[in-house]
């Protein structure tokens, strides 16, 4: 292409990396926290799983 | 300690007491502040040595360039760095005696207003901090300034002095109180206060720069940067007297 | 128990209907981000930077500057940094409904809000430094929008370390609401400050301009989809904090 075009379009090349990696930072650090919580979830529902059981026990152990 | 203004009340026993209007409560606890003061001198001092020190350290890091610098341009944000520094320092003393000897929850006894607790504390430590620049404003003209020449304009630099630690005593009573109950105390302290106090330095500084730098126009930054650190002041005075109850109950 | 069961109705609380929607706006935030990130590129169209010697005609338009791609970055910074501001909005809000009744439910939610709060504020400067750094070549600069997410951030950071530093939960929590409104009121000052004191030294280089229409269809396309990411954020991690609490309280009853 002419000079000119190839002027008009200079700055495109050499900013994409920072575009891309804008974007993409981003979504890693919602993904990270969605990440975080989803095993905080996990870790407090198998706690409510080993509560439940307990205390399914102690009731049978009462009601005997 | 309630002479003449007061109020009358009768108490559920039937004994007739005065109780002291607020103005006298406030200046009951600032005075108690201030002799607690003069007797040892122990903050003052140190918050003098402190600046001092600060200045000499200034001298070591910018001795080098001491020519090509251009002293008239950063002295104003370096003199404030040197009073937020000192400050720091005399707002994490102000709690600690209180704390120590336990008179806070003396102080928490009498049926008071806690928000006149913060303004006299918060008066104290601005007396305190004004009597430490008296002395380091011109230790620091004589250290950094008398080389070149500031613009006559200097005599302003009063203003904005007054307004920026009215501001810094404000909400540093209210951050001091916070944090004298955490662990870390003073790092905490200049964790909160230094981000909290950004707006104030900020303009602050730019109307000491103005002033002592004296280019062309500097009257309009100055007035505008008196005036947003002014109104800073309110805010801040404002929201220190509302969330001081719940500050100093906890 | 009844009393209980009526002061509870008032509290917020996990599984009501905010939460059977959450799911679904994170799904349509989501979809709605994706779509004004194809909108900032393929439907916006670029912004002029740099004048150019030379006149040339590209897609129908007379065009004599360079061409910016790195301004594509502003259609996702500035709906961050506006959800940033939101998320702290209402974490000073429950600071205040706390401070007010002393519920321990909503510190829970302040707590969160200020979370989501420092995860937009993280965002926003990640893309801040990206455009900086290539629109000016450097890394940092005392420039106000920079300096003003900054502070934000620091007092975020610092909302945390005081929560980290005491242990006592009444206390923790008054402090910690303390803090949270005096950064609600401190942000907007901090913001204008920087802006309204004309700098007696450097000028100051603000690049808003106007915006247009397709410009600002795809910012509030995006801003649509990233309210709905940061609502949708604040319920899931609301639903996990109370179930662990709840955990903690029949842990509790089951140990007498």
């Amino acid at each position: 292409m002419n000079e000119v075009l190839a002027e008009i379009y200079s700055t495109i090349l050499p900013s994409a990396p920072y575009i891309i990696a804008a974007y993409a930072l981003i979504w890693l650090a919602l993904l990270v926290y969605v990440f975080i919580v989803m095993r905080g979830m996990k870790k407090s529902e198998a706690q409510m799983a080993v509560l439940e059981e307990a205390l399914a026990e102690r009731n049978a152990k009462t009601a005997r | 300690m309630a002479s003449g203004k007061g109020v009358d009340v009768r108490t559920a026993g039937g004994v007739a007491l005065r109780k002291p209007s607020t103005f006298q409560q406030y200046k009951t606890l600032l005075r108690k502040d201030l002799e607690q003061e003069f007797r040892t001198k122990e903050m003052l001092t140190s918050m003098g040595i402190y600046a001092l020190l600060v200045l000499i350290v200034y001298g070591a890091a910018l001795g080098q360039t001491a020519q090509a610098l251009d002293v008239l341009q950063v002295a104003g944000g370096l003199l404030w760095a040197l009073i937020v520094f000192t400050s720091l320092l005399g707002l994490n003393r102000s709690f600690g005696h209180e704390k120590e000897q336990g008179c806070l929850e003396g102080i928490l006894l009498v049926p008071l207003d806690r928000s006149v607790v913060f303004l006299a504390k918060a008066t104290s430590n601005l007396l305190f901090l004004l009597a430490v620049e008296v002395i380091s404003v011109p230790l620091f003209y004589f250290f950094f300034l008398t080389s070149v020449s500031p613009s006559e304009s200097f005599g302003l630099i009063v203003a904005p002095l007054f307004v920026g630690t009215v501001g810094m005593a404000g909400i540093g009573t209210l951050l001091s109180t916070i944090t004298v109950n955490t662990r870390g105390k003073d790092v905490m302290l200049a964790v909160l206060f230094v981000p909290l106090i950004f707006p104030l330095l900020y303009a602050c500084a730019s109307a000491t720069t103005a002033v002592v730098v004296g280019s062309d126009g500097y009257l309009d930054v100055f007035f505008q940067s008196l005036v947003l650190a002014g109104g800073y002041d309110v805010i801040m005075l404002l929201l220190g007297w509302v969330l001081y109850d719940f500050v100093i109950s906890a | 128990m009844s009393e209980t069961k009526r002061r509870a109705a008032k509290l917020p609380e996990a599984g009501q209907w905010p939460d059977r929607i959450a799911p679904w706006m994170l799904l349509a935030g989501a979809v709605l981000t994706t779509i004004g990130f194809l909108m900032a590129f393929f439907y916006a169209g670029p912004v002029n930077g740099a004048a150019v010697d030379g006149v040339e005609l590209i897609g129908g338009q007379m065009v004599s500057s360079k061409l910016l791609l790195s301004q594509k970055i502003f259609y996702f910074h500035m709906p961050v940094a506006i959800v940033s501001f939101a998320s702290l909005a209402f974490a000073g809000y429950y600071a205040i409904r706390f401070l007010m009744t002393k519920e321990q439910r909503f510190d829970t939610c302040s707590k969160i809000g200020m979370e989501i709060a420092l995860l937009f504020v993280v965002c926003t400067m990640v893309t801040g430094e990206m455009w900086t750094r290539f629109e000016w070549g450097v890394w940092w600069t005392w420039e106000p929008r920079l300096t003003t997410y900054l502070i934000l951030m620091l007092v975020v950071i610092a909302y945390f370390v005081l929560r980290s530093a005491i242990d006592e939960p009444e206390r923790r929590a008054t402090y910690a609401a303390v803090i949270s409104v005096i950064a609600l009121v401190d942000v907007p000052i901090c913001y204008m400050v920087t802006r309204l004191i004309p700098s007696s030294i450097h000028p100051v280089v603000l690049r808003e301009g106007g915006m247009s229409a397709d410009m600002g269809m795809t910012v509030a396309v995006v801003m649509a989809g990233m309210c709905m990411v940061g609502f949708g954020l604040y319920r899931l991690r609301f639903r996990q904090v109370r179930l662990a609490q709840r955990v903690e309280a029949m842990k509790e009853q089951l140990e007498d």
